[in-house]
């Protein structure tokens, strides 16, 4: 029974635990407004998901060479990933062990070791400390450095797309990936891919999930909130959306794959080096690709678009994290990838599309972070709660999967269903609820 | 400075109000008038690097990189009725100050040098968005009129605080 006059404040999180596993209902598509507001949910959320699932760091070309470094955030906290001198990459806490000053402040750079701004303990990019100002006079002989050594993350890579976690006991990033592996290979593993440049940020008065929702499964909108687009000719017409298989993993992963097409939408010269990278089948789903939408739970998105830019067609391969910095705020962070085999014009290419169509400047972009907004803005507050607004997610609830497709998952045969959202849904309430 | 320079200046500081005036009336069309042809409309993603290393902005990613067909694309689309971002407008004040002319070729071309501070108050919300920064512009003559011809706009955060840029910079 769903109780009357709820407030998650006077809960003990245990309660509220209990309140979430009774009215959150994905399999019958009801998922209450407030999960997207509150706060309570926001703080379940960051030691139950965000402490411990595997989040997006970088892409490894973002640190090419020795000693290359980058700063990114895991779950609020800031870390340090370098490549060392022996070319393995690291992540660090960004924290001196000696007194908690942030080392580095930079978001990337090329450096050996790491000097603290508040006493000056140096440490290697292994993590080393191995300077300590004074250290003979103040600490001793016969003082030991090696238990100074900053504190390590985990990290592990697949395809180049770096993942990060806190929780020791997490499963391998491949186990935790699974089935949905079959088709990272094909938007980050077609090809040797590098990041061009430095990532794009804004910040959104939004709740983190409703990015990851709208990338896992939401092909819907686009036909309404994306209508500007058909109506310059960039793509062919509105219900261009709907067309080509929704699919899910285990874990709450999923995405929209857009087929078919009749242009090949990745850089004709390539297609030896992609079939080398590909199987036969995964072959077969690029060579028909016209778009590719989706979520690695919990918060990484990832999307493959080809469109019409002054009279070509071209395409733009991108991740983005929602990265949340409150319940109702996230940073959009935005990475290009480009093939690193690809001409310089159809990498210049590439960006243009990409920065016209979802950088923050991006003509798709703006209009969904617009939605984004008001949303958030609903759902916001104790009303919600207490009226016990529900969102329906029941779209395609009558369907059954199709059982022919070539790749793996749950896979049904056009777009347009919420089968992923409600896949979403159920992974996030069982680690919110576990 | 010469008077030369004086009067010019001046000139330029009249366009860059006038422009100002345009996008904060929503008046894309007379804005893009003011556009030459062969513009180049950049701006840099800026970053955080290590002490004083510069330039502290990427050289190779953007939130604009548009060329004159781009920038058309921009302005027809806040024109169609699905362009959400912008429906209402938002209301904007661009305030341009510390012009300064680096370079001037009478008749021919100049380059410009000023700040941008740009309020951004959308519908009912309270909140407003502050997007600050150097405008580094160069104009062309043509047709007895000065065009924008390069704008390349420094912002001053490497997060950007406002939720896109359906607007102008």
């Amino acid at each position: 029974m769903i109780k009357t006059n709820i407030n998650l404040e006077d809960m003990s999180q245990k309660e509220a635990i209990e309140y979430l596993s009774e009215s959150v209902q994905p399999e019958i598509g009801a998922i209450p407004a407030y999960l997207l507001g509150d706060p309570m949910v926001y703080d379940i959320e960051h030691k139950k998901v965000f402490l411990k699932t595997w989040l997006f760091i970088g892409h490894e070309s973002e640190i090419p060479n020795k000693n290359d470094f980058i700063t990114r955030d895991v779950a609020g906290y800031s870390v340090i990933v370098s490549r060392g001198a022996d070319g393995e990459i690291r992540a660090l806490y960004n924290m001196c062990t000696h007194r908690g000053m942030k080392l580095c402040r930079a978001d990337a750079g090329n450096k050996s070791s790491f000097t603290c701004p508040y006493h000056g303990f140096n440490f290697k990019n292994n993590g080393d400390c191995v300077g300590v100002p004074l250290q003979k006079d103040i600490y001793g002989e016969e003082f030991d450095k090696s238990g100074l050594g900053l504190h390590k993350v985990r990290i592990e890579s697949y395809k180049g797309l770096m993942f990060g976690t806190w929780n020791d006991e997490a499963e391998s990033l491949e186990d935790f990936l699974g089935d949905f592996k079959w088709y990272i290979d094909i938007f980050a593993g077609r090809a040797e891919m590098e990041v061009i440049g430095a990532p794009q940020r804004f910040v959104i008065h939004s709740n983190w999930k409703i990015g990851a929702d709208n990338f896992v499964g939401d092909s819907y909108h686009t036909m309404v909130t994306h209508g500007s687009i058909v109506k310059l000719g960039m793509v062919p017409s509105a219900t261009y959306s709907k067309k080509g298989y929704q699919i899910h993993t285990s874990k709450g992963h999923g995405l929209n794959l857009g087929t078919p097409n009749p242009d090949f939408a990745f850089p004709e010269e390539l297609k030896e080096e992609y079939k080398s990278n590909l199987t036969n089948e995964q072959y077969d789903v690029l060579a028909n690709l016209k778009n590719m939408i989706g979520n690695i739970f919990p918060n990484l998105s990832f999307l493959i678009s080809h469109t019409k830019v002054k009279g070509q067609l071209i395409s733009n391969t991108s991740v983005r994290l929602w990265r949340p910095v409150g319940a109702d705020k996230m940073e959009v962070i935005t990475w290009l990838l480009v093939e690193k085999n690809a001409s310089d014009d159809w990498k210049r290419r590439s960006r243009e599309s990409f920065v016209l169509t979802f950088s923050p400047s991006g003509i798709f972009e703006q209009d969904d972070t617009e939605v984004f907004t008001d949303i958030t803005a609903a759902a916001s507050g104790t009303m919600p709660l207490v009226k016990q607004l529900t969102y329906n997610y029941t779209m395609g609830l009558h369907r059954t999967p199709v059982e022919d497709f070539i790749g793996p998952g749950v896979v049904f045969d056009d777009k347009f269903t919420e089968a992923n959202q409600r896949n979403f849904y159920r992974y996030w309430l069982d680690l919110m609820t576990t | 400075m010469s008077l030369e320079k004086m009067l010019a200046t001046y000139e330029f500081e009249q366009w860059l109000y006038a422009e100002a005036k345009f996008l904060d009336d929503i008046d894309f069309d007379s804005w893009f008038s003011l556009l030459h042809p062969a513009i180049s409309y950049q701006m840099p993603v800026r970053v955080n690097k290590e002490g004083m290393e510069r330039p502290d902005y990427s050289l190779d990613m953007f939130a604009f990189d548009d060329d004159i067909e781009l920038l058309k694309i921009r302005v027809d689309r806040l024109k169609t009725d699905y362009a959400w971002a912008e429906i209402p407008p938002s209301r904007t004040r661009r305030s341009v100050n510390n012009v300064r002319l680096l370079e001037y070729v009478p008749n021919d071309k100049a380059v410009v040098n000023s700040y941008l501070t740009l309020y951004r108050s959308r519908s009912t919300d309270i909140h407003h968005d502050l997007i600050s920064g150097e405008r580094h512009d160069e104009f062309t003559f043509a047709d007895g009129e000065w065009k924008l011809s390069k704008r390349r706009f420094i912002v001053d955060q490497t997060t950007l605080n406002t939720r896109n840029l359906a607007i102008f910079v």
